[in-house]
């Protein structure tokens, strides 16, 4: 992707990449790289370094995956790297006894590498909604190389 | 008989029996205060007590603890036990126990006067002071006249100190106990308490005063003639305190009875009266009546001597400068300073200076010559008669002209009260600037009492039309003063310059001094001839010395010094002007008599001066040298203030040219940055300024908004000013950039979303509203085009979840929302192709960010600003088109977020989430709510009922996605509780029908909310609750009448399948309503919405409404009452002519009746 102008490409580096985006810019709610992980920012505040000096911003942020907390102080005309964060949509077709699942791909295929989820009570709605026999759809997030299964929708249908 | 009647007498005819239940009472009571006190097993020994407070007729029992315990807490229990019993059994005690127990619990005080344990010789006294006032109303005077005889013997002494103490201590209690702000609660109507109050304060008051008066003056000369702490002391502050007392309550009924009906619609409990002043001032008025008392009985001379010989003993033992009876005689000498109103008589003016004068002599000492003083202080000496001493100028200042105030000290020192008031300020500035830490208080709360002087004097004076100046005396303090300020502030603010402060500190930076700087601009503002050209000399002189030190001095403190003054001289030159327009400061515009040539009026001097300083920002060198991102917060603040009140004038038609001839300062003011003269030029400059601020400071937000808020934002609030703007090239080149440079799309959010408003605003100066609509064009179709190529591109789900592409749609959409705020007549037409050319976009972008719910939210937010904006001016085939987009809009939302349960093992993002989720909702209530306006507010030519069927379709189904989201938890969030009733009154008044229509679920859910909607303490929210049953009550009455079944079963009531009948909704509500009427606390303001919903109700639900009244009537005990109520009922519906039809001239009807209903039974209905 050039930085002069937009053309509206996807890249196949895809799911890994971070990008670089001003500190200031980032907000509450956003997603910042800190020490290497993916997060979503809780909160910002803006200091100055000594009275006459310039903005600097102070994140504190929530790591997506394991939910440690982590903090980071950066010039705010600086860049900082924004993780690249997707969620997909997947039906659920199987839950197998060692805790895996199997889901149905967009494109027809399934995927059969990700677990339950550690939160209970998901793990419970998934398995309550496949045994009833209703179409279960989950969230799968992904960022920096790591995916989880993050929020499950019952469609319907059952019996 | 109680065996109370009969006196003293220790216990006589109790028999054995009695004797031994009333000694393991007393154990047990004593135990259970033992056991409290070592805190074992609380519950029971709390329960013990309780059972004591609530057995019948507890008195022999408590007589007999209180005789005879030793321990002094059970003492207290029995006392309370007293209270408690009498106050629950008051009507069925013999007249005679009823005295009984007021002259046990006064003789009791008064024979154990001498006892040790205070706490409870007080709380028997109070008991005593309860139950007089229960008993008030029922007493004879000659009933009276015996306690009060006991009473007034014990004051004058006879039976000695401690008796005499009592008595005060009694004294202090009762009028604590009448005054509405301390009473304690009797479960008795409004109208006894007033009653009492009333009595009290005509017959009783002055009386007390004068026993306190003859009490104090019995011990007076005991003190004044000894030499060490006296007994007499205890009792001559008790006399001080209860003297204080009385003049503080509020005296209402010596003013004609102008206000001396009661407030039956809420607790007469004083409102704190919203003054901004730090320090509160009572204005003591007790009426012409209290003239002997206080003004001719040489009252004043008294006390100043009682305090002048105190001060002598503060040397010796026992006396200190902060010792109970110095402070006391402090208190009432700054009380009496405010004494005002009637009671000095209007044709003796001289009376009146007088008093003051006599206070002011005896008030000197403690602060005059201010340096000796400040300096013993600094050496030790306690401060608080300083602070005294400032608050009595104070209070003298709140019932004085400036005037009058600067005469009184002329007749006892060479010069006026105006020059101490400014040698004291400047003592106190000076000790500021010394230790600036914050361990030394009374610098700082002198100050604050001293500037509140100042602005109390000087306000008065800017009120009256600004030709009211000081005297030339009085200008000259004021000056002095002003510069001493001005100095310790730049020291501080120097002093200040390499601390790196709190971040809460920070986050106030600009507006925190606000308030402190406003009186400094009074005061100022009172001298200008001095002060303006004092502020040009310091500012040019900091600005000299940071161009001499460029590059080799560090230039921090300096920076500092320059931030400081550019706030005061902000302050000065400016008012703030929010909300209005700003006008250049009276002060300003009518001295300065001799200046005739503008460029050499001091104010156009100072002006201009910033000015060129702030162009240098231009310089690229210049800005990293001098101008820190915090100066230039200072600079854009100050030409925000600087420009909304001077520059580009448009002189008042009002106003001819007489009016400006003789005001040759005013025109001067005028005529320079007009668009004739520099006005043009200087406008150029500031935009300049400002695109710098935005351009070369990247990531200081708080810059960038203030520029983008303050500074832009109020420039294209003038409609001349848009004119000018649009032909500068400044100004185009920002447009341009807005467009197409890249640095803009770094700004943060709500920036962009300022500056797209502020340009669109802008385009108000074009000539032609062709020329506008084209402007907008130009300027968004940048923006527009982005959001649709990138809707259009095939691997679009990918692509939009890349971190630059979702800040690229969010900046968009900010800007496009900022657009869509800015809607205005002139700008209609692009504004709304604008929107039109995105809708696709939007729905596709909905989609796919369904996870993203900060863009979602952006997105909802700018669907909500485009319809509040457009809907009104569409024309039937447009508004349909809109309104099929938000019923997609809110179809694609819905299937996304119903039933979604998303986790999170972090608890911080789970409340994230609900966060989002409220605010999401919040812009839906918004959508639904501008779109049920179209049909209140519609521009277009064509007639609404082509459309009005299809908006109460998307209305009703907008109300089905949202329901089942909101819950009572999410509605005492402020806002959102807002806007759903906002949203619920204003549907249920267009499309009542809707309501009728939804499931029984749904229906009851909205109802829930309603009544959950009434017991708000929020007036506005209240008021929707009952104009919503307004609505909904006479549509039910309109449609039934008209043969029509209305709310159909939702009114009828129904039996649930365990065989329990549940009534209607109409009859709950009327229920509740009447109960809110006549026995809630609310504002008088609902009574009128509360009319309008009662009036349809009872014609609804007549025969519930009788039922209510009947049982209304049935419980009420007393004969009088129940007769008032059933009369007050029956003219509640008759009277007026009122008749049954929901016409404009019924409701009017109806609102009166309820009101003097109200009136009438309030009183007595609601106790206390």
């Amino acid at each position: 992707m050039s930085d002069e102008e937009h053309h509206f490409e996807s890249s196949d580096a895809g799911a890994s990449k971070t990008y670089p985006q001003q500190a200031g810019n980032i907000r509450k709610g956003g997603h910042i790289v800190i020490k290497g992980r993916p997060c979503k920012v809780v909160e910002v505040s803006t200091s100055k370094t000594g009275k006459h000096g310039h903005a600097k911003c102070h994140f504190v942020a929530i790591d997506i995956f394991n939910s440690k907390k982590l903090e980071d102080i950066v010039p705010s005309s600086h860049n900082c790297d924004v993780p690249h964060v997707t969620r997909t949509d997947y039906q659920l077709i199987d839950i197998s006894e060692d805790g895996f699942v199997s889901l149905l791909t967009d494109s027809g295929g399934t995927k059969d590498d990700l677990k339950l989820p550690t939160d209970d009570s998901l793990a419970a709605l998934m398995k309550s909604g496949f045994e009833e026999g209703k179409d279960v759809v989950v969230s799968v997030m992904c960022s920096m190389g790591e995916e989880q299964i993050c929020a499950v929708k019952e469609v319907g249908g059952g019996k | 008989m109680l065996g109370f009647s009969n006196g003293s007498g220790g216990g006589g005819g109790v028999g054995a029996e009695d004797l031994a239940q009333f000694q393991s009472t007393m154990r047990a009571i004593e135990l259970a205060c033992s056991y409290i006190q070592i805190n074992t097993n609380p519950a029971a020994s709390e329960a013990t007590i309780l059972s004591l407070h609530q057995s019948p007729q507890p008195y022999k029992a408590c007589r007999y603890i209180l005789e005879n315990s030793q321990v002094a807490n059970a003492r207290f229990q029995a006392a309370a036990a007293i209270r408690e019993a009498a106050i629950r059994e008051w009507s069925f005690l013999a007249t005679d126990d009823k005295g009984g127990l007021i002259s046990f619990c006064l003789g009791y005080a008064m024979q154990h006067a001498n006892s040790l344990e205070g706490y409870v010789l007080s709380k028997v006294s109070s008991v005593a002071a309860q139950l007089m006032k229960r008993g008030w109303l029922e007493f004879t005077p000659a009933e009276k006249e015996v306690f009060f005889y006991q009473i007034n013997q014990a004051i004058l002494g006879s039976r000695g100190l401690d008796v005499q103490f009592i008595g005060i201590n009694f004294l202090e209690s009762l009028v604590s106990e009448f005054s509405p702000s301390t009473s304690s609660a009797m479960g008795l109507p409004r109208e006894f308490h007033e009653n009492c109050r009333k009595s009290l304060e005509q017959n009783f008051l002055k009386t007390f005063y004068r026993w306190a008066q003859d009490a104090a003056l019995s011990v007076t000369n005991k003190i004044i003639e000894s030499h060490s702490c006296v007994p007499e002391v205890k009792v001559c502050n008790a006399t001080l305190r209860l003297m204080h007392q009385i003049l503080n309550w509020e005296f209402r009924y010596s003013k004609g009875g102008t206000r001396a009906s009661i407030n039956v619609f809420s607790d007469g409990i004083r409102l704190g009266t919203a003054s901004s002043r730090k320090t509160e001032c009572v204005i003591v008025q007790p009426g012409a009546s209290w003239c002997d008392v206080l003004l001719s009985s040489s009252h004043v001379g008294w006390l100043i001597n009682l305090y002048s010989s105190l001060r002598q003993k503060f040397a010796l033992e026992g006396y200190w400068p902060d010792c109970p009876v110095a402070v006391s005689a402090r208190k009432l000498i700054v009380q009496l300073c405010s004494l005002a109103g009637e009671i000095f008589p209007s044709d003796n003016a001289q009376m009146r200076e007088q008093h003051l004068l006599l206070l002011l002599s005896g008030v000197l000492p403690w602060i005059d010559p201010p340096d000796v003083i400040s300096k013993e202080i600094e050496e030790g000496k306690s401060g608080s008669e300083m602070i005294d001493g400032c608050r009595a100028l104070l209070s003298i200042g709140t019932v004085t002209t400036p005037v009058v105030f600067d005469r009184l000290l002329r007749s006892l020192r060479p010069f006026g009260t105006l020059t101490l008031l400014s040698m004291l300020m400047g003592e106190v500035v000076k000790v500021l600037m010394v230790n600036s830490t914050d361990e030394d208080t009374w610098s700082y709360e002198t100050r604050d009492i001293l500037l509140d002087t100042w602005t109390t004097l000087l306000a008065s004076m800017d009120g009256s039309g600004g030709n009211a100046w000081l005297p030339p005396e009085g200008m000259h303090a004021a000056a002095s003063v002003f510069s001493l300020i001005v100095e310790s502030e730049l020291k501080v603010a120097s002093a200040s310059a390499t601390t790196t402060e709190d971040d809460a500190d920070c986050l106030a930076s600009v507006s925190a001094m606000d308030e402190r700087l406003g009186s400094y601009a009074l005061i100022a503002r009172a001298a200008v001839d001095a002060t303006i050209p004092f502020l040009a000399k310091h500012f040019s002189e900091r600005v000299a010395r940071l161009h001499q030190g460029r590059g080799t001095v560090d230039p921090t403190e300096t920076l500092e010094e320059v931030y400081s003054l550019l706030l005061i001289i902000g302050h000065v030159l400016a008012d703030e002007g929010e909300g209005e327009t700003a006008l250049v400061p009276d002060a300003l515009q009518s001295h300065f008599v001799d200046v005739v040539e503008a460029d050499k009026h001091p104010v156009v001097l100072l002006s201009s001066t910033i000015i060129k300083f702030a162009e240098q920002c231009l310089d690229a060198e210049m800005r990293s040298l001098i101008f820190s991102p915090r100066l230039m917060e200072a600079v854009i603040w100050f030409l925000a203030r600087w420009s909304f009140t001077y520059l580009l004038l448009v002189e008042d038609c009002n106003l001819g040219s007489n009016q400006l001839q003789s005001l040759p300062s005013r025109a001067c003011i005028f005529t320079f940055f007009n668009e004739h003269s520099q006005g043009k030029f200087v406008l150029d400059i500031i935009v300049r300024i400002s695109v710098t601020s935005l351009m070369s400071y990247p990531g200081e937000k708080d810059l960038q908004e203030l520029t983008c808020f303050q500074l832009l934002h109020a420039l294209v609030q003038k409609r001349n000013i848009c004119f000018h703007l649009l032909s500068l090239d400044s100004w185009r080149n920002l447009a341009n950039a807005f467009a197409n440079d890249k640095a803009l799309f770094l700004l943060n959010g709500v920036s962009q979303r300022s500056l797209a408003q502020t340009l669109v605003l802008s385009a108000y100066g074009m000539r032609s509203s062709d020329a506008s609509n084209q402007y907008v064009k130009d300027l968004m179709a940048h923006m527009t085009s982005s959001l649709v190529d990138l809707s259009n591109n095939s691997d679009l789900k990918n692509l939009a979840q890349q971190p630059d592409i979702i800040m690229l749609v969010s900046c968009v959409l900010e800007r496009l929302r900022g657009a869509a705020s800015a809607t205005e007549p002139r700008t209609q037409r692009a504004i709304y192709e604008m929107g039109l050319s995105v809708m696709n976009p939007v729905l596709r972008l909905l989609e796919v960010y369904k996870h993203e719910s900060a863009v979602i939210y952006l997105l909802l937010k700018f669907v909500v600003d485009w319809v509040d904006g457009q809907l009104s001016y569409l024309e039937a085939h447009e508004t349909a088109v809109v309104i099929n987009f938000c019923m997609s809009l809110l179809q694609i939302y819905s299937s996304h977020n119903i039933g979604k349960i998303s986790v999170s093992l972090s608890s911080t993002l789970l409340n994230e989430t609900k966060t989002e989720k409220y605010k999401d909702l919040r812009a839906l209530l918004q959508l639904l709510s501008h779109l049920c306006s179209k049909d209140m507010v519609d521009f277009s030519s064509d007639s609404i009922e082509a459309q009005s069927t299809n908006i109460s379709q998307v209305v009703y189904f907008g109300l089905h996605i949202i329901t089942p989201l909101i819950t009572l938890e999410l509605l005492k969030y402020p806002k959102l509780c807002f806007d759903y009733f906002s949203l619920i009154s204003h549907m249920l008044e267009v499309y009542p029908e809707t309501l009728a229509q939804l499931n029984s679920d749904a229906f009851n859910h909205v109802l829930t909310t309603v009544d959950f909607g009434l017991h708000q303490q929020d007036v506005d929210i209240v008021t929707m609750c009952l104009r919503a049953l307004k609505a909904l009550a006479s549509y039910h009455y309109k449609e039934t009448n008209a043969g029509n079944s209305g709310l159909g079963s939702h009114a009828a009531g129904h039996t649930d399948p365990n065989g329990l009948f549940h009534e209607g909704i109409l009859s709950r509500f009327l229920r509740k309503l009447l109960h809110f009427l006549l026995f809630e606390d609310y504002s008088p303001d609902l009574v009128s919405a509360a009319a309008d919903a009662l009036f349809p109700l009872i014609l609804c639900e007549p025969n519930l409404y009788q039922g209510l009244g009947n049982e209304l009537i049935e419980k009420q005990a007393n004969p009088n009452f129940k007769t008032r109520l059933a009369n007050a009922l029956q003219v509640l519906t008759t009277s007026n002519q009122l008749s049954s039809s929901l016409d404009r001239l019924n409701y009017q009807r109806f609102r009166k009746n309820v009101n003097n209903f109200l009136i009438e039974v309030r009183g007595f209905l609601k106790t206390r």
